[in-house]
């Protein structure tokens, strides 16, 4: 009998296939059974990880809303063509693709359908617009599969944010070959990065982190007190906690206008600018 | 609007005016109780405290202050006409009943400018022409939304949250009570809110118009109180939804204390808005703009633009222009139609100003004061304030102060003034004066903030969603977005 190769799974930062900066693994099984070794996030790569967010978001941000769309198809086509490489049910991998391409069909759409042109009185285009929130780190339900994580990373690159997901070591073998679609897919380097390790403990590691600005985990991801514990914390920067719903339903509008921030703008409209309400 | 011309002004100082207060007779009670469950009661005679004119420092009534049992009383009340008659109705009645109460507010609107005044400090011209007749507008608004939520969002269906605890703050009393029951109500959802301590007169009147207006009991329950009161609202444990308007600090608390609850929130908090005035503005009208931007309510207001960014090459011109039009405001009675500075709200909020003019001076900033006449012994006044030569890491420039202090800046591109504008940890509001509409279109995009204004400031109309990013709050009051954070959205 020939002796096997033994693989360890990297995470997925930075458009780059990384080891943890501390060195750790943990021992897994691969879904025939076999020994291997998947990566354990730290506190840093956490922190590393956002930092690549947070330099990316605004490249994604900035791309067109169309391109955005054409990257989030690729990576349905990119899946398409690995079909056979997750280690997942075949249903779980057909509703991920299509997942991913019903997603890919919002980009250029959600802000049509949440922003509004509003009547003011005065000489104003008053226009509400949707905008990114930027950094979001997320957690899928474990038990949501492929499906799980293209719900999350769809509902994070949609909205123009980017982001990371935080998956356990089970599910390593599932999100590094989810990344390899990602990696392929022409998405830009760090708008979606994926960690593995201890989901709780690296959710305890955001929360002391200052500078990501929502938090995203689907319905009974992570135990209440657990969920708690991060709004609480939260309220130091006024961080947005949202709780999407599990996978098995698309987000629709409602879960992406808890992911971007409306913003408001009053825009002269007359050539002659004219006074407000009060005048002095 | 005047013409700013120094001319002008020079004769503006010369002449004195005559008085001309408002007389639109009002009837304050000496006693201020809370509305719970349809009835207008005294409250518990512990804690009861006193409500003071700002302007003349009198005692104007005494205010009771509810307890955890009183609070119960009103969240019960709310919850049961939630599961009653209010739960029942169509949307069109309770729409009905929202345009009953925007009429009978239009109708006393005198009054209600006059009790605003009195109770709050602010000039009565400011109550007259934009408290009253906005709020007003803010309930027609919602009132239309009631029988139309099934197309707030694409296809959801639109239900309401339950039973929402409401706690406002003292610079735009009535206001703020229309921004968090309007759409509350039209959502479907019932209320207890709290106004704020040293301002409860207009939510007392309202009170009395929401009675006359016949809504079901329970439907919109106001209790007075302190910050204890606001907390025992939020903790309920029956409440669905908080809504806060106030300070970050605050804003913060609350979160904490309903981290460990299903609760929903929006945060209406503080900020410190940028005000970007750009060579090419038309500079008189600018200098209004800014004026509006810092004195409107004596500083008073989440979204003033507290922080002046003026580019380089004008800022000596347009520093002369903007202390001239301050030479002419006239501080003092609110009740004065002249009146264009009123009184500070309270003790506390004149302290707090004081401070930071303290630090200003510590920080080593040029402080200058104006006005067109002095203000009177009694009360509390802040004449308006400029802060100059201060920088980005001082104090004054990225703490909110809640008063009429602007601090002055410089940039000399726009890409300067808006890293400059951007480096806040609030995000609320930014203004900018251009007569360059691209260069307008680049900035108002590239600002962090939840509202900007292009060509002016301190806009509010109830069509527009107004609200911040960072540590301004989430959520958004006005508009279609205003409903968002009153309806559950479900498939």
């Amino acid at each position: 009998m020939r002796l096997s190769v033994e693989k360890t799974l990297k995470m997925y930062v930075g458009g780059k296939f990384i080891r943890s900066e501390s060195g750790r693994v943990t021992k897994t099984q691969s879904s025939d059974g076999s020994t291997m070794y998947a990566a354990h996030a730290s506190r840093k790569d956490l922190r590393d990880s956002v930092g690549v967010n947070r330099k990316a978001q605004g490249g994604w941000a900035g791309r067109t809303a169309y391109n955005r769309g054409q990257i989030l198809y690729r990576l349905a086509e990119m899946m398409e063509g690995r079909v056979g490489g997750f280690p997942t049910t075949d249903a779980d991998r057909i509703a991920a693709i299509d997942r991913a391409v019903h997603h890919a069909g919002w980009t250029d759409k959600i802000t049509a359908v949440l922003s509004s042109l509003n009547p003011v009185g005065g000489a104003y285009v008053n226009y509400s617009m949707i905008r990114g929130m930027g950094v979001i780190v997320a957690i899928p339900h474990p038990e949501d599969g492929l499906v799980g994580l293209v719900e999350s990373a769809c509902q994070i690159l949609v909205m123009s944010n980017a982001g990371t997901l935080l998956i356990p070591t089970e599910m390593a073998e599932l999100g590094a070959a989810f990344a390899e679609c990602l990696h392929t897919s022409d998405l830009p380097g760090g708008a979606l990065n994926i960690l593995t390790g201890d989901v709780e403990a690296l959710l305890g590691e955001a929360d002391k982190h200052d500078d990501i600005d929502a938090l995203l985990v689907s319905n009974g991801a992570v135990p209440k007190a657990a969920w708690s514990a991060s709004k609480e914390q939260g309220a130091r920067v006024l961080r947005r906690l949202v709780m999407s719903g599990r996978a098995a339903q698309p987000a629709g509008p409602e879960t992406f206008a808890k992911l971007c921030e409306v913003k408001t703008v009053w825009m002269s409209a007359a050539p002659e600018v004219p006074a407000g309400r009060v005048s002095y | 609007m005047s013409d700013a011309s120094p001319h002008r002004l020079r004769i503006a100082g010369a002449i004195d005016f005559a008085s001309s207060p408002e007389s639109t007779p009002v009837t304050i009670p000496s006693h201020v109780g809370h509305y719970i469950d349809g009835a207008h009661v005294e409250g518990q005679q512990e804690g009861r405290f006193d409500n003071v004119n700002p302007s003349n420092e009198e005692v104007l009534c005494t205010v009771a202050s509810a307890n955890d049992a009183e609070v119960d009383q009103a969240v019960r009340a709310a919850r049961a006409a939630f599961d009653g008659p209010w739960g029942a109705m169509s949307g069109a009645d309770r729409g009905k009943y929202l345009y009953r109460i925007a009429r009978r507010l239009q109708e006393r609107a005198r009054e209600m400018a006059v009790l605003e005044s009195r109770d709050n400090g602010k000039p009565i011209r400011e109550t007259r022409d934009f408290d009253v007749p906005t709020a007003a507008a803010h309930f027609f608004y919602y009132a239309g939304w009631a029988d139309k939520l099934d197309y707030v969002m694409p296809g959801r269906k639109a239900r309401p949250v339950g039973v929402c605890g409401q706690v406002i703050p003292w610079n735009f009393p009535l206001l703020m009570a229309a921004w968090k029951l309007a759409p509350a109500l039209a959502a479907g959802n019932t209320c207890v809110l709290k106004p704020a301590e040293s301002t409860p007169l207009s939510a007392w009147a309202l009170a009395e118009i929401i009675h006359e207006a016949q809504l079901p009991p329970g439907v919109v329950n106001i209790v007075n109180g302190a910050g204890a009161t606001g907390a025992a609202i939020v903790g309920h444990s029956d409440i669905d939804k908080v809504a806060f308007t106030g300070s970050t600090p605050v804003g913060r608390i609350i979160l904490r204390q309903i981290a460990d609850s299903n609760k929903r929130a929006t945060m209406e908090l503080g900020g410190k808005g940028a005000h970007i005035v750009f060579a090419d503005a038309p500079l008189d009208q600018a200098v209004e703009g800014v004026i509006n931007g810092i004195f409107f309510n004596q500083g008073h207001v989440c979204c003033a633009g507290s922080r002046l960014l003026v580019e380089e090459s004008i800022a000596e011109d347009f520093l002369g222009r903007l202390r001239r039009r301050i030479e002419a405001l006239r501080i003092g009675d609110p009740l004065d139609k002249n009146t264009d500075i009123g009184a500070i709200n309270s003790a506390e909020q004149f302290a707090t100003v004081q401070k930071y003019i303290g630090i200003a001076q510590e920080e080593g900033a040029e402080l200058w004061q104006g006005c067109a006449n002095e203000p009177p012994s009694n009360g509390f006044w802040v004449k308006p304030t400029l802060l100059t030569g201060v920088s980005q890491t001082d104090r004054v420039v990225r703490e909110e102060i809640f008063g009429p202090v602007l601090a002055v800046l410089t940039f000399r591109t726009p890409e300067e003034a808006l890293k400059k504008a951007n480096n806040s940890e609030f995000g609320l509001s930014a203004g900018i004066w251009s007569g360059n509409q691209a260069r307008i279109f680049e900035v108002a995009h590239a600002l962090n903030a939840g509202v900007v204004w292009a060509n002016g400031y301190n806009l509010f109309d109830p069509t527009s969603p107004f609200g911040g990013i960072r540590h301004s709050g989430f959520g958004r009051e006005g508009g279609i977005h205003g409903l968002y954070p009153y309806l559950r959205l479900e498939a």
